[in-house]
């Protein structure tokens, strides 16, 4: 270390923030170091502690002391998930550069640059880069790309654990395998918030042979969890969705302090959110404000600013304020129903409180009385410092086939060349051969049958060896459709005397008739005309109006929630004195463990009720929405099996319902067998429509891979004759194709990620290890109730198709 | 090279006429020993293939192969064929159509333009197609592409929207299906190629919905 502290380098910076009156945190003075003696590593470390300085003063400090070994054009890379941070830590960069008294030029690329910046950064790019894993793969589809990336000394992914388990966390790992390549002696390092697999995320990012270190900080950011609690517990509804009843509690809180985020879960429960408060309290119009991923750019930026200067009192907001810029007003926040995950609670809970040593504030407000006992959950699970694992995709194919078209599109490539470095990758280690070749098949001859595609020439070998797209058009197209977030079609909606409002869904307005009102960025608006995928409105005086509801946005409980929440229920009836949510919710307690039980955490619940709409029966295995979903088809599938049954299903987070018109053929005697672990795959394979779900998956599949080639919203040229469904594609390939890598990779995400194999074969292992209780209650225990209003219904039926359809028409005919 | 078709057919009074819709997409005029279909966006594979979107070009061949299989099955002589027969530019696609055509020497082809039939007539002239430019009437009916307002001296069919149905069960269950849909004045015909979307949109009142499966007709 004194070596270390002895160079010109670390003097300077020392100096530099001596002047400011600040001292280096520990973590950083390691991170410097470290990176003085060539490692590459991870930084662990909070919100707010400056764990963006310790990388980049990491290389000022290097910059300093090898000035010689250094080169002209760009030496660090800075790679982040979010556009609208990379504005902000270029400006507290270039700062630093002016007061240290460097000559660095410090930019920022990616979707928002003009033009003409982009052209004066490729004649000379600037000595540090901050930008986007797709516009790094964006500049790779360029001429003549690799001479930019010759210099490069250090390559830097902040929010790393933001990318990781996405796909985006591929296109960085590539990006690095490239960048790497072009100059080996890049150091990387990433820069992560605490995560369950810190050790799995560092080798993801560095599965090369080099050095590495992972540097965590000792300071933590101190976090206050507080329960809004109703003042009965009657007035919390057993299932309810909204909570519309608390709305009263939460206005003193925002007049208490000075800005107060409120994260809701969805983008319509954020509108009527905000609905619900200015009726509660119409002072509050003005100061208060509506965020979220449909409302327009500029009027979120505008937001934004706002918040941090200070101007309004409180923003409803949805996942789409989760990230970003720090906003020195906020001091308190507010989670409205199940945030479902312990680093997804944590990580909003930091967007208050800011600096080092402030303290986080972030009162929880459940909508309905179960959502209590995950409070207490939570509160538990940050005490033991426990959190949830972001597990790394592997294998995707279609992301391999975007890369390899991507440098067709730019340089050309030679496919040995490109396997060595496709093959360092983590995310492709176990990558054959075969199906490497199978890719480049694929993106030359467009599959398998050699005569079926003559028209086909999307990437051409040269006789030189190299790989390369020909067609300016494809080229042009490949381009625009670089990346990984596929977005469902989109409209923009504006007024009719000009100003965006934001997007809508293209399925929700179809729906609308001309004159009908919706709500939108907290406008009640009428729909006048559509044009040109945009929307045109005008302000609706009318007070009814239908609130959009946009897809997807509803996540399942994470394991490491329900792991604690079957403890937290498991002592339910004997709190100890601090857990008062526990305590308020003793009532409803008392009349669960009385109408039937409340299951310890070695036991299992299966309820059978009889009531008029027929024979119920409640499961809780307290595993999530999605691995519910699955259980529930799959004992639907086992119970037919005794006898033919029909089921309605249902399920929640802590639990399924199945529903029959008959009587349920379980008992103490088959229960086990029911539930049992054994020919688990086997049995959820035949339940489950495995081509439906993996239709679905299917659709990102095909954007990625260039198959669909999706519409930006606003875009006028919508290569209309090129249009087609995702859906339309599977059906044809599963046709025609049945051994197209893409269609297997669509069924492995269906069981990795859809059907969470892992955790369902987890989830039956625990079952078989617990004791199973069923208990026949009268009627609706507390604990069925939500699962009984829950609107998320499906049918398992194994009718074939056309009885099906016979008997759909005669309910239909009836009504 | 296929598994044998399930052709199942039904008969319905079109006002003096009487016509077989069918579980194949094509509808069947007895009197006149017509197939009339829609859709069949010839050349679409290949459109995307030319633009690096690789779809197997033997969805085309299976097409053709269903379309010989109702002609042999109905006897047909007359292809009556309500719009979009090709789908882009000529390409290969176009090639292996004429190919097919050779093996009937005595079918007649009568096409009455669509959206996307935007060759030049010359083109239609090699396929021995004769080409209407908007609309053909026989007897009282009257073919067009798009389905136009219901004008009651004639019997419209047409084609054009791809109509499909969403049938909705209790709980969430939802089955999407093509189909024919069919008021007092006019017939709408489901697209003939496999390679084409659905659009559930219901746009005529009254109006009974024919819709289909491999071995199956229902009425909705």
């Amino acid at each position: 270390m004194s070596n270390f502290k002895q160079t010109q380098g670390y003097k300077i910076i020392e100096n530099w923030m001596a002047e400011k009156n600040q001292t280096p945190f520990s973590f950083q003075i390691q991170t410097w170091e470290r990176y003085h003696n060539n490692f590459s590593g991870m930084v662990v470390a909070p919100t707010g502690f400056g764990k963006t300085f310790s990388v980049f003063l990491a290389v000022v400090i290097d910059y300093f002391n090898n000035q010689n070994s250094y080169k002209k054009g760009l030496k660090l890379i800075w790679v982040s998930p979010l556009r609208s941070l990379a504005k902000d830590l270029a400006k507290a960069m270039n700062t630093a550069v002016d007061e240290i008294g460097l000559d660095w030029t410090v930019e920022v690329r990616n979707g928002d640059t003009p033009t003409k910046d982009r052209r004066r950064q490729e004649r000379a790019m600037p000595d540090v880069i901050l930008t986007t894993p797709e516009t790094l793969h964006l500049l790779f589809s360029q001429k003549k790309n690799s001479r930019w990336f010759k210099n490069v000394n250090c390559i830097a992914v902040d929010e790393w654990h933001e990318l990781l388990g996405s796909k985006r966390g591929v296109i960085t790992e590539i990006a690095i395998a490239r960048i790497r390549n072009l100059s080996p002696k890049t150091r990387i390092w990433g820069i992560s918030a605490t995560i369950g697999n810190l050790e799995e995320a560092k080798n993801v990012l560095i599965p090369y042979d080099v050095k590495t270190t992972m540097i965590r900080a000792k300071e933590k950011k101190k976090i206050d969890i507080i329960s809004l609690l109703p003042d009965e517990v009657e007035e919390l509804s057993w299932a309810g969705h909204l909570g519309k009843t608390m709305s009263s509690k939460i206005i003193p809180i925002i007049y208490e302090n000075t800005t107060t985020l409120i994260f809701t879960n969805t983008r319509n429960q954020s509108e009527l959110w905000y609905q619900i408060l200015i009726e509660e309290e119409p002072d509050l119009i003005g100061q208060i404000a509506i965020h979220h991923g449909s409302i327009d750019k500029v009027q979120r930026n505008f937001i934004e600013e706002a918040i941090s200067n200070g101007l309004l009192k409180a923003v409803v907001c949805t996942s789409s304020l989760d990230l970003g810029v720090d906003f020195k007003p906020v001091d308190c926040v507010i989670q409205i129903g199940s945030a479902k995950g312990i680093a997804r609670f944590m990580q909003r809970a930091g967007r208050s409180g800011h600096s080092p040593f402030e303290r986080s504030k972030i009162y929880a407000v459940p909508t309905h009385s179960l959502q209590l006992i995950e409070v207490a959950a939570v509160k538990e699970a940050v005490k033991q410092n426990e959190i949830e694992s972001r597990i790394p995709y592997v294998l995707t194919y279609d992301v391999l086939v975007q890369f390899l078209v991507t440098l067709a599109v730019g340089e050309g490539f030679k496919a040995d060349e490109t396997f060595e470095l496709v093959k360092e990758i983590h995310a492709f280690h176990y990558l054959t051969k075969e199906e490497f070749d199978w890719c480049i098949h694929f993106i030359t001859q467009g599959g398998n049958t050699l005569k079926a595609y003559e028209e086909f020439h999307k990437v051409v070998l040269d006789e030189d060896g190299f790989y390369r797209v020909k067609s300016r058009r494809i080229a042009m197209m490949h381009r625009m459709n670089i990346g990984v977030i596929v977005s469902e079609v989109m409209l923009f909606v504006k007024f009719f005397s000009g100003g965006y409002i934001g997007m809508v869904e293209e399925y929700f307005i179809s729906k609308l008739k001309k004159g009908d009102a919706f709500i939108l960025g907290g406008r009640v608006l009428e729909m006048k005309q559509i044009k040109d995928m945009i929307v045109l409105v005008k302000r609706s005086q009318k007070k009814k109006a239908i609130t959009p509801s946009w897809m997807g946005g509803s996540l399942p409980l994470t394991s490491y929630l329900t792991h604690f929440l079957r403890l937290k229920l498991s002592d339910a009836l004997t709190p100890n004195n601090r857990e008062k949510e526990l305590k308020f919710l003793h009532p409803l307690l008392k009349r669960q463990e009385a109408n039937s039980h409340i299951p310890k955490h070695d036991e299992f619940l299966v309820e059978l009720i009889e009531t008029k709409e027929g024979f119920h029966l409640f499961a809780y295995p307290f595993e999530g929405r999605l691995v519910h979903e699955i259980m529930a088809s799959l004992i639907a599938y086992r119970i037919s099996k005794i006898v033919k049954r029909t089921f309605t299903i249902a399920q929640n987070d802590y639990g399924f319902e199945l529903l029959s018109d008959q009587e349920i053929p379980l008992n103490e005697e088959n229960i086990a067998e029911i539930f049992s672990k054994e020919n688990l795959i086997q049995d959820v394979t035949a339940s489950i429509n495995a081509s439906e779900m993996a239709s679905r998956k299917f659709r990102d599949i095909a954007v990625v891979a260039g198959l669909v080639i999706q519409t930006q919203p606003g875009n006028r040229k919508s290569n209309k004759s090129l249009q087609s469904s995702s859906g339309l594609i599977f059906r044809v390939l599963n046709d025609h194709e049945p051994n197209n890598l893409l269609l297997k990779q669509a069924y492995n995400e269906v069981f990795d990620y859809e059907l969470e194999k892992v955790r369902l074969q987890s989830a039956f292992k625990r079952i078989s290890e617990s004791k199973i209780i069923l208990k026949r209650a009268q009627n609706f225990t507390p604990l069925s109730f939500p699962l009984k209003v829950d609107s998320l219904r499906g049918t398992m039926s194994n009718e074939d198709l056309n009885k099906r359809i016979e008997r759909i028409q005669k309910q239909a005919l009836k009504a | 090279m296929s598994k044998p078709l399930v052709i199942i057919s039904k008969k319905i009074l079109c006002k003096d006429e009487v016509l077989e819709v069918t579980n194949q997409r094509v509808l069947y005029w007895e009197a006149q020993k017509s197939l009339i279909l829609s859709d069949l966006h010839i050349g679409k594979s290949a459109h995307f293939q030319k633009s690096g979107i690789p779809i197997p070009k033997d969805v085309l061949t299976t097409d053709l192969e269903r379309l010989k299989q109702l002609i042999l099955h109905f006897k047909a002589e007359n292809l009556i064929i309500v719009g979009d027969l090709f789908h882009a530019e000529y390409n290969a696609d176009l090639d292996e159509f004429k190919e097919w055509l050779l093996q009937f020497e005595n079918l007649q082809l009568q096409l009455i333009k669509g959206n996307h039939d935007r060759l030049s007539n010359k083109i239609y002239e090699q396929f021995n197609i004769e080409v209407f430019k908007s609309e053909l009437n026989i007897n009282t009916l009257k073919f067009v592409h798009d389905p136009e307002e219901e004008i009651n001296d004639y019997f419209t069919i047409s084609g054009h929207v791809h109509p499909g149905v969403f049938i909705k069960g209790k709980g969430k269950q939802r089955i999407k299906l093509p189909c024919f849909q069919v008021t007092e004045n006019q017939l709408i015909l489901p697209a003939f190629s496999l390679f084409t979307g659905l659009n559930t949109r219901q746009s005529l009142k009254k109006c009974k919905n024919y819709c289909f499966t491999d071995d199956g007709i229902f009425e909705l």
